[in-house]
């Protein structure tokens, strides 16, 4: 099959403009707190009625692909996590940002979204058939071993064990919060019926990582200890690349081995893969300090995930998370039902997003690169000024979620919870994966048993179940050797 | 110059009429009309509620804006709609799971005696599917399966007590049988289970389950419609086996109850218009939705009715009044 012409088809100005349009506005929506890859793309399908599928399907990847970098913005300049999937990146870009080198954090997250992108695209246009069975092997007990692995992030995550398994512990309590994934009946609602389905993801972690964060700044405005921050330098150095080079890489594979399973999306990815560079690391103290290889980690998983996502969407007609999701919602609109048979009957829409997923990725570098400038400019306005205008945006961003008012306790009561634990040296990071992760773990626990009638054997017996619980026990008792073995040589020493 | 005078008048006077509500009902609508969907974009209902907007332009003088308001299993939107004034300026859309099922678990704070029924959109029909690797592979081989082995079949649905939950068990309880229903975290999921053989029957729409059927990924063995339907010319229906039962979700235009006669009206007619228009049918079928347009008297009919009926599964559930304060 010739498809030189499908390829030539994107290259036509309207569709370039198109995508570099939507990769734009993606990059604002993923940098505004609040307003999220998924809404974007929900509320421009709409806009794409009247568009040739090809137009209005690029646009579509296009916001995805600019909304989910876009979100590192926000995270790295006011520790504002500006989508979910940029939670992660909190750790070590805003420390960055604090030391003056807000720049360079960002130039780093753009090369590290632009090659985890390109990766993923490789992979999704080379094996977009073949790998997308992958997505068909997790059932819910795949799923919980996957969620447990998840978690264990939480032990090499903490400086301090106990610290960290409190806030994870507290995590997955709050996780319940709403209605039962089973039985339907509400938990711990207290009577309120906007808690019905459980605390809204964004608000609280808009609360947990930028509302704590005001309320420190104001403490340190109060007490008239506050440092204006610089901003130098608006590129990594080439030892900052070359030192995040196999962390890129890793964080690639980690996102798009993640995008390809349904269900888990780019939250999840940046985790997993910062945790692995920094227990692969030969300084994992330097993580959450404002380290590149932190923020390359993170990055390159949740935009390889992007692209990844695609793949069991157009290969199956399974969406890989809830922007796919929205996104199948634009390409049936189109009259194009995606599985096998649109790579037979369609060539030209499945190598035209193909190449649509490599422009909006190419896209996002270049804007990427040029907007470090002016998005550091926000820094330079004054800290009170800024504490400010962030209260106003958290609840600007908190509310425009679900136009729910229970939406702001949430945001307000992470908030209070989440100046606390910093201030007490509780992880939010270790909150944070709880929060994803154990309602993920509950349901899939809950369904998986309920298939395998409450054997347990059965439910953990199958390859990948087992596989994923074997590294789940291996990343928690690593540290606990190493830590054993490093007083052993202290004592040795002594 | 003239024309910005005479906007900017009309703009003073749509104010004046927003603030004192001197408007009468005979020139409504003078100022854009609010839909409420207790649904996040870019679902089925969010995207559907968008045609119906982008299409009702031809019929109204006024646009109609998309607001979505989700949380709660759709309870929280649709509560702000019951709980809006009457002028016709805040509609919604009045889907099955909020107005027919949730206030029988209760902890809402409506019924469905607060709605005003303006017109039936269309309907969801439900399709009962068998997996990859099921033990049956048409409805007669899932009944008689389903019989000799009671409790064991794994029917995945798209959450516990929604839509195709009920489906699933209302089936069960008209045919005497006991399955065993796995709510996933939506109709997604628990397709993509079924694709991987991982459960051994789904409740879907046939947007849904028809892509995946195409591809050999399950198998459609039951519609649960009167009739057969003419996407599944193939798949029986459950009266085909004397079983009695039909259920399908829904979704049309709401708004509280209390509406001026005269916007009722002039509400209705637009509707009516807009979902027997030929750019909205086919787009709503190109997205794989049923289009099924029916008067406000015959939507609170359906809804009546269905509410009875899940009443009483949700009662035999165990599950009725659960979320009662």
């Amino acid at each position: 099959m010739d498809i030189s012409p499908h390829v030539l088809a994107v290259f036509d100005p309207e569709v370039l403009w198109t995508i570099a349009l939507g990769t734009l506005g993606g990059i604002v929506i993923g940098a505004l707190p609040g307003l999220t890859a998924t809404m974007g793309v929900a509320l421009l399908i709409p806009l794409t009625f009247g568009m040739a599928p090809i137009l209005g399907l690029n646009m579509l990847i296009g916001i995805y692909i600019g909304g989910i970098y876009g979100g590192c913005v926000s995270a790295i300049l006011l520790r504002t996590p500006g989508t979910p999937s940029s939670a992660a990146t909190v750790l070590d870009g805003y420390p960055l940002a604090q030391k003056g080198e807000a720049g360079k954090a960002l130039g780093m997250a753009t090369i590290a979204s632009f090659v985890g992108g390109i990766i993923a695209a490789v992979v999704l246009a080379a094996l977009a058939p073949q790998l997308a069975t992958l997505a068909l092997k997790f059932g819910p007990a795949e799923y919980f071993a996957l969620a447990v692995f998840g978690l264990t992030i939480i032990a090499s995550l903490s400086q301090d064990i106990l610290k960290g398994a409190i806030a994870g512990l507290a995590g997955i309590l709050i996780g319940c919060v709403g209605a039962d994934p089973i039985s339907g009946i509400s938990r711990y609602t207290f009577g309120i019926s906007g808690f019905a389905s459980g605390f809204a993801f964004t608000p609280a972690l808009i609360g947990l990582f930028a509302l704590s964060e005001v309320f420190s700044q104001i403490e340190k405005i109060l007490s008239d200890r506050v440092e204006r921050m610089k901003v130098s330098g608006i590129w990594p150095s080439r030892a900052d690349l070359k030192g995040s080079l196999t962390t890129m890489v890793r964080g690639s594979v980690i996102g798009t081995f993640i995008g390809i399973i349904p269900g888990t999306g780019s939250g999840t990815a940046s985790w997993i893969s910062y945790n692995e560079a920094r227990r692969t690391s030969k300084t994992p103290e330097k993580f959450g300090t404002g380290h590149m290889p932190g923020i390359a980690a993170t990055e390159s998983a949740n935009n390889a995930v992007c692209a990844a996502a695609l793949i069991p969407l157009l290969a199956l007609g399974i969406p890989g998370d809830v922007v796919t999701a929205v996104l199948m919602g634009g390409l049936m609109i189109q009259g194009l039902a995606p599985g096998p048979m649109l790579f037979q009957q369609h060539p030209d829409i499945v190598v035209g997003i193909f190449t649509g997923t490599f422009v909006a990725t190419i896209f996002m570098l270049v804007f990427g690169l040029l907007g470090i400038r002016f998005f550091t400019q926000i820094l330079r306005v004054p800290r009170r000024i800024l504490t400010l205008a962030i209260v106003v945006f958290c609840f600007v961003g908190a509310y425009s979620i679900n136009l729910n008012v229970v939406d702001l306790y949430t945001m307000v009561g992470f908030g209070v919870l989440g100046y606390f634990m910093h201030k007490f040296g509780f992880s939010q990071a270790a909150l944070c994966i709880a929060l994803i992760l154990g309602p993920m773990a509950e349901s899939n626990l809950r369904l998986g048993l309920m298939s395998a009638d409450d054997n347990v054997g059965v439910l953990l017996s199958g390859p990948i179940t087992a596989t994923f619980l074997i590294l789940a026990a291996l990343s928690l008792l690593l540290p606990l050797y190493r830590s054993y073995r490093g007083r052993r040589v202290a004592v040795a020493a002594q | 110059m003239k024309t910005q005078w005479m906007n900017a008048l009309a703009l003073a006077a749509g104010m004046t009429g927003l603030f004192t509500g001197s408007a009468t009902a005979a020139d409504y609508p003078v100022r854009p009309i609010q839909v409420i969907v207790p649904y996040s974009a870019g679902g089925g209902t969010d995207l559907s509620a968008r045609i119906m907007a982008d299409t009702i332009k031809k019929y109204l003088d006024k646009p109609m804006i998309v607001r979505n308001q989700p949380g709660g299993g759709g309870s929280i939107g649709t509560s702000s709609i019951l709980h809006a004034r009457p002028d016709g300026y805040t509609l919604g859309t009045g889907a099955q799971g909020p107005l027919a099922m949730l206030p029988h678990y209760g902890g809402v704070d409506y019924s469905i005696d607060d709605v005003e029924f303006l017109a039936l959109m269309g309907r969801n029909l439900m399709v009962l599917a068998a997996c990859q690797g099921a033990p049956f592979d048409d409805a007669q081989g899932f009944l008689d399966y389903a019989e000799a082995h009671p409790g064991e079949v794994r029917v995945g649905n798209s959450g516990a007590g929604g839509a195709n939950h009920i489906a699933m068990e209302g089936l069960a309880n008209a045919a005497g049988l006991e399955v065993k229903s796995m709510p996933f975290g939506g109709s997604s999921a628990a397709v993509t289970a079924c694709v991987g053989g991982h459960i051994d029957g789904v409740v879907a729409s046939p947007a849904e389950v028809l892509p995946q059927a195409d591809n050999g990924g399950l198998e459609p063995i039951l519609v649960m419609e009167d009739k057969r339907i003419d996407v599944l010319p193939d798949t029986p229906v459950p009266s085909e086996f004397g079983i009695d039962f039909a259920w399908s979700s829904w979704k049309g235009v709401i708004a509280p109850k209390g509406l001026p006669e005269a916007v009722k009206k002039t509400l209705s007619e637009a509707l009516r218009k807009t979902f027997q228009d030929e750019d909205f049918l086919s787009r709503m079928k190109d997205m794989g939705e049923f289009v099924d347009y029916r008067t406000g008297d015959a939507y609170r009919e359906l809804a009546e009715k269905d509410s009875k009926t899940a009443e009483a599964i949700i009662r035999k559930l165990g599950m009725y009044g659960v979320n009662q304060q």
